[in-house]
Parts: structure tokens; C-alpha cells; sequence
């Protein structure tokens, strides 16, 4: 029972993590620009292409995050610039037209490799003994590089000069500007962040699912959840979000029913846009 | 002679009245011609989380109706398809139904779709024309005029639970599957034949269909629980997820898995890393080592080439319906209701997974029971002509 206990504790763990991981893209598009970037699964999908383009190519596994955070990048560049930037960053218009996106870019992707499933061996194989219990070293490995990926993040937004000129633009736009910071590049730059690191959070998980077109939607549904509950735009919200959505998924899942975990999460979610839409830990 | 020579105007008339007759007649006689032609609606997946096997479908209808055609078509006349989309909601596919019977006279309907989309079908259709709902589902449906040629859970699982049993050297199951009527009702079944076999079941986990699942709780419990055998109910991206899942918790080596849908594509989803010890209970494999089986991947590839779309239960069910309803009408001679269920009962058709009985609506047939060796299937066992069991008049 103990083992079965310790297990499960993992997995809430696990699942909170990899939640965190994949809101993040969408979490810096959204609360620092106020965007909702609706193909933010889609970029997710494409990064899962990547590692499944690269590892069919017999390179190594780690190839796939700088290939995916590239693609990813350059379609990020490319959708501010035809896309986000036309719509000066409203909030509406772009919820829309990312909305429009994920189509395009789904029905791209299906043109190129078809409907079908693929999969993705995973990379790291086995499982490591933890007191006495084992636990796939691949999942093991991707928690620990979640946390040091939002750890740096982290750090990094709090104590580098861009991550204060981006404060500064998220504060007030006109005196940023004012003051000589170049809001307009700041915010191109922030905007293709999110999107590689969407592509990078692909590679991440492609080996646990199917690869195919529309896998893009089932990561967005929670994503979204997460960052309503947690609030948009800080670092506690989104560790709250990914908490609350991933653990408590997982605990009453185990617990209950994975059915009636489900409806948890929805009632929620629904709780919280109806109540508290700006979430546990909004910007302030 | 001048008096023959000289045409009044009413002479002219006539004489461009028939002249005009001449010319357009091919005109007039090839709609006529065409109204020959037998439609048949044919509900495939364009859409919707099934569009995966789609173009499967499509190419199997359609070699169905050239097989036929080839024949001399249905009673005398040539087939035509009218294909519709079954992805859409069960009144969304309803409305198509109709427009297909109200507009295009479609003679009979032909659908592979889930269950919920066949209940809005069958409340437009009405037994009005012959209705053949061709994948596996869960079976206890007895609609009027309505004929199912695909595995019921008592065929994917009287046989084969036996034999897996046997393999597993244990009899305690886990059941994991999908929260909706085909896993629940395949379960309430199984474990009516599990009591039989004096064997136990020791949980059972459903995940919703079309959430964003994740199978790690379900996963460690089996571990702690240790079952012989997990019964799969799985559907989709849900079937790899699981199956995946259970592969890296290093459960594949001890524990033996069965699925109830695990076809082709799905399979190549899951991947030789995670399919060690996973069986595959199905009516068809695209690989079967059949003559008629070679023969009709074998036309698939003459006309598609490579890009042939991957052949699996769901899809080749379409082409049967075609040899289905032409074996029926031989001996009805008609698509009156009552004259086709008449000439339905006990009918026999030869089909690539094997020759295929209707009694009582449904169809007894072959059913095979595949090892995956990678993402291939390797039948180990055949159940020739297993029954239904179920009893519609």
C-alpha cells in the first residue's frame, strides 16, 4: 500500500510539472502580452514533429529541443509579424486569429505527414529504484528539467536587465517607450519565446503520446484550466494553476474516477471564470 | 414531284419537332440511364476525432461497389456511391440521412460511425430501406431493417478469453477503458464470461472520451494489483497513451494485455517499444495470410499505389457491406423491408477476412486473436465462424 501510495505521489508530482511545462509558452504570451494564444497546442504538436523528424533521422534525442524551439521560433517571428503585430496585441482580435491559426496550421501538418499516429520511442529508457519502488527514469528526467527550466526562467525574469525592461513594458507601455525601451521588439521577442517554448515542451512529451495533428487540443484544454485558476502573468500563478489542475486531476482520478476527476476540473474552471477570472495570483 | 417537294408550315414544324427529337433524345435517355443506377448513401468518417479512417473507408467502399459492378451490380443494375459525412453529431449526420434518401434517392445506407451517430440514423430512417451499420460495437440493437455485419463483444471475447487465459497462466483481470455504452456494455459482458471461467476481476477504470487523459494512476494501480491479464476498452489516442504508459512502468514483461479495438494505425501509435505482450482480438487484420485477404489489399494497391490507405477492421467492413447486400438481394430480388430481412436471415457472403453467416441480424464470422510483434500483428489463433448470440427477428 505504502509503495502504491509513494508511486501515486509521483505521479502527482509528475503531472503537475509536465502541466507547468506545457502552460509556460502560453502563460508568458498571455500574461505579459495579454494575448491568448489559441494555436499554442499546435506549436506544441509541431515541437512533437521535430523530435519525431529528428529521431527518425538516427540523431540524438537532445538534437530535438534546439530544432524544435527553432521551427517553433521562426513560425512565432513569422505569426507576430503577419498576425499579432497587425492586430496591435488586442486581445480579442488575436484570440481569434491564433484560433484561425491552429486550423492552418493542423490542416498543414496533416497535409505533410498525413492523419495517422506516430510514435516516439522514448529516449531514455528503464526505470531507477526509489526506495525500493521504480519509476520510468524518462519521467524522472523530465521532471527535473521542468524544474530547472522554470527555476531559471525565474531567476531569470526577476534579475536580468530584459526581464525588467519587460516588467517595465507589461507596468506601462508609454513610459517604457518613454524611458528608451524598444517595447515593440521587447514584445516580438517575448511572443516567439512563448511559441519556442512551446515547441520545446513538445519534444518533452512526445514520446509519452501519439503524435498526430490534433494532439494540440488536448494539451490546450489544460493549459487554459491552469491559467485561469492560477491567474496570468506570475510565476505563483502558474505553479498554483499547474498544481491545483494537474494534482487534483491526478489525486481524484486515483482516488474516484477518472470521469468524475474530470468534471472536478471543468467545475472548477468554470467556478473560477464565473467568480474569480483573474485567478489565485494575478498580476497585480 | 413539285406536290412532294412543297412543305407547308405545318410540315416544317413537325420536321424540326422530330429533328430536334433526334438530336436531344441522347439527352433525354441518359438521365434516364443514370436513374438506372443504384444509389447507395455510404456515412464514412471525413471528420470528427474518427477522420483517421476515413480515406480507408472511402477506398474500400469504392472497391466494393467496382467488385459488385464488375459482377453485374444489384439487382441488374449498376451501383452508385453517395458518400456522406459521419463525423459531424449524431443530428448532424441524422440530416444528411434524410437528404440523402429525400434528394438524392439513395436505395440503401451504408454506415461505419459510432453508435450514437447509427441511434439519429436509424430514428430518420426508419426501416424505410435497408440500413447496413458495418464496424464492431457493442452489440443488443434490433432496429428494424437495420443489419450488422460487424464483432459484437461476445464474438471478440467467448473465444478468445479462454485462450488468454491459457497464455496468462492466471485468471485475474484488470478492465480499463473509455466512460461510454461500447466499453461498459464489452465489460458487463466479459465479465460474465471471466465468472465462467472461474476467474476474477479485480478493478475496473473509465476514462472519459475526448478528455485530456493521463493513465499513470491507472498504471500504478495494476502494478500493486497485479493482474494476469488488463482487458483493454481503449479507444484511440486513449488506446496509445495507455498502452505507452504501461510500457515505461516496465509492466509488459509480467502482464499480459488484450484490446478490444486495437487496429492497424493505433498500433503503429503505440510503437514496438510498448507492445510487447499485447493482444489484439479482432474480425480482420490487414495482414492476414488469406487468399481473398491478398486479393483485395492486393486491387487496394493496384489502384491507390503506395499511397493506399492502411486497410483495418473499421474500414474493410464497408467493402463487405457491398457483397453483403448483393449476396441479399440474389435471393430477394427486391429491397422491399420485409422481403430483404427475409432473404437476409441465414445468408452466407464471402468476404476478405473469410466467408461471413447472417442470423438474426448480425454476422458470425472469423475471428482472430494477433499477437503485435512490433507494430505488426501475428495471428495465433483463428475462431472459425463464431456467433453472435444475439437475437433480433
Amino acid at each position: 500500500m505504502e509503495a502504491l501510495l509513494f508511486t501515486q505521489g509521483l505521479n502527482v508530482v509528475f503531472e503537475a510539472l509536465i502541466l507547468a511545462m506545457l502552460v509556460l509558452g502560453l502563460a508568458v504570451v498571455m500574461g505579459l502580452l495579454n494575448v491568448l494564444n489559441i494555436a499554442h497546442g499546435e506549436f506544441i504538436m509541431i515541437g512533437a514533429y521535430a523530435a519525431y523528424i529528428v529521431q527518425r533521422a538516427g540523431l540524438p534525442y537532445l538534437l530535438a529541443i534546439p530544432a524544435a524551439a527553432l521551427v517553433c521560433g521562426v513560425i512565432g517571428l513569422v505569426v507576430e509579424r503577419c498576425l499579432i503585430r497587425p492586430l496591435h496585441y488586442e486581445p480579442f482580435e488575436t484570440l481569434l486569429a491564433t484560433w484561425g491559426l491552429g486550423l492552418l496550421l493542423r490542416k498543414c501538418v496533416e497535409l505533410g505527414f498525413g492523419r495517422g499516429y506516430r510514435s516516439v520511442d522514448i529516449p531514455i529508457g528503464g526505470s531507477v529504484s526509489l526506495f525500493g519502488e521504480s519509476y520510468p527514469t524518462y519521467r524522472l528526467v523530465l521532471m527535473l528539467v521542468a524544474v530547472l527550466v522554470l527555476a531559471s526562467l525565474f531567476v531569470w525574469y526577476r534579475r536580468a536587465p530584459t526581464g525588467a525592461r519587460i516588467r517595465a513594458m507589461v507596468g506601462n507601455p508609454v513610459l517604457a517607450e518613454a524611458v528608451g525601451i524598444r517595447t515593440r521588439e521587447l514584445a516580438r521577442n517575448t511572443f516567439i519565446t512563448g511559441t519556442a517554448l512551446a515547441g520545446v515542451a513538445g519534444v518533452m512529451v512526445a514520446p509519452l503520446t501519439p503524435v498526430e495533428p490534433f494532439m494540440g487540443l488536448t494539451f490546450i484544454v489544460n493549459s487554459f484550466f491552469a491559467l485561469v485558476v492560477g491567474g496570468m502573468g506570475t510565476v505563483s500563478g502558474l505553479f498554483a494553476g499547474a498544481t491545483i489542475i494537474g494534482g487534483l486531476q491526478s489525486v481524484l482520478s486515483a482516488a474516484v474516477s477518472p470521469t468524475s476527476a474530470y468534471i472536478a476540473m471543468l467545475l472548477i474552471s468554470i467556478l473560477f471564470l464565473w467568480q474569480r477570472p483573474r485567478g489565485l495570483f494575478p498580476r497585480p | 414531284m413539285p406536290t412532294s417537294i412543297k412543305m407547308t408550315r405545318r410540315d416544317l414544324v413537325r420536321a424540326a419537332g422530330a429533328a430536334a427529337l433526334a438530336v436531344g433524345a441522347p439527352t433525354i435517355i441518359r438521365p434516364a440511364r443514370a436513374a438506372d443506377a443504384l444509389k447507395i448513401g455510404v456515412l464514412v468518417a471525413d471528420s470528427g476525432p474518427a477522420a483517421l479512417f476515413g480515406p480507408a473507408q472511402r477506398a474500400a467502399a469504392e472497391l466494393g461497389a467496382a467488385t459488385i459492378n464488375a459482377k453485374g451490380g444489384i439487382l441488374g443494375r449498376q451501383v452508385e456511391i453517395i458518400f456522406a459525412d459521419a463525423g459531424a453529431s449524431p443530428a448532424e449526420v441524422a440530416k444528411s440521412a434524410v437528404k440523402l434518401m429525400l434528394s438524392d434517392k439513395v436505395e440503401m445506407i451504408f454506415g461505419s460511425h459510432d453508435s450514437a451517430v447509427r441511434q439519429g440514423v436509424e430514428n430518420v430512417v426508419k426501416g424505410k430501406i435497408p440500413y447496413v451499420y458495418t464496424p464492431l460495437f457493442e452489440g443488443d440493437d434490433c432496429s428494424s431493417n437495420v443489419y450488422f455485419l460487424g464483432e459484437v463483444p461476445e464474438q471478440e471475447l467467448q473465444k478468445t478469453l479462454p485462450k488468454m487465459v491459457e497464455l496468462a497462466k492466471g485468471k485475474t483481470f484488470y478492465l480499463v477503458g473509455n466512460d461510454y455504452v461500447w466499453p461498459r456494455t464489452t465489460n458487463d459482458k466479459a465479465k460474465k464470461y471471466i465468472a465462467d471461467l472461474g476467474g476474477t476481476v479485480v478493478a475496473e477504470d473509465y476514462y472519459p472520451l475526448g478528455a485530456p487523459n493521463k493513465f499513470e494512476n491507472t498504471v500504478a494501480k495494476i502494478k500493486s494489483a497485479k493482474p494476469a491479464i488488463v482487458l483493454q476498452t481503449l479507444v484511440g489516442g486513449d488506446n496509445v497513451n495507455f498502452n505507452r504508459t504501461f510500457a515505461d512502468f516496465n509492466l509488459s514483461d509480467d502482464i499480459l494485455r488484450l484490446s478490444c479495438l486495437l487496429e492497424e494505425n493505433t498500433l503503429i501509435g503505440i510503437g514496438k517499444d510498448a507492445s510487447k505482450n499485447l493482444y489484439s482480438s479482432l474480425g480482420y487484420f490487414a495482414d492476414l495470410d488469406l487468399p481473398e485477404n491478398k486479393a483485395f489489399i492486393g486491387e487496394l494497391t493496384k489502384k491507390h499505389g503506395d499511397k493506399a490507405p492502411q486497410q483495418c477492421t473499421i474500414s474493410k467492413g464497408l467493402y463487405d457491406a457491398f457483397v453483403f447486400a448483393a449476396a441479399v438481394t440474389t435471393k430477394s430480388k427486391s429491397l422491399a423491408a420485409k422481403d430483404f430481412a427475409a432473404a437476409a436471415e441465414g445468408v452466407q457472403f464471402d468476404t476478405p477476412s473469410g466467408s461471413m453467416t447472417m442470423t438474426h441480424r448480425h454476422t458470425s464470422k472469423n475471428i482472430f486473436l494477433a499477437r503485435c510483434e512490433g507494430t505488426k500483428f501475428a495471428v495465433i489463433d483463428t475462431f472459425a465462424a463464431v456467433p453472435t448470440q444475439q437475437s433480433c427477428t
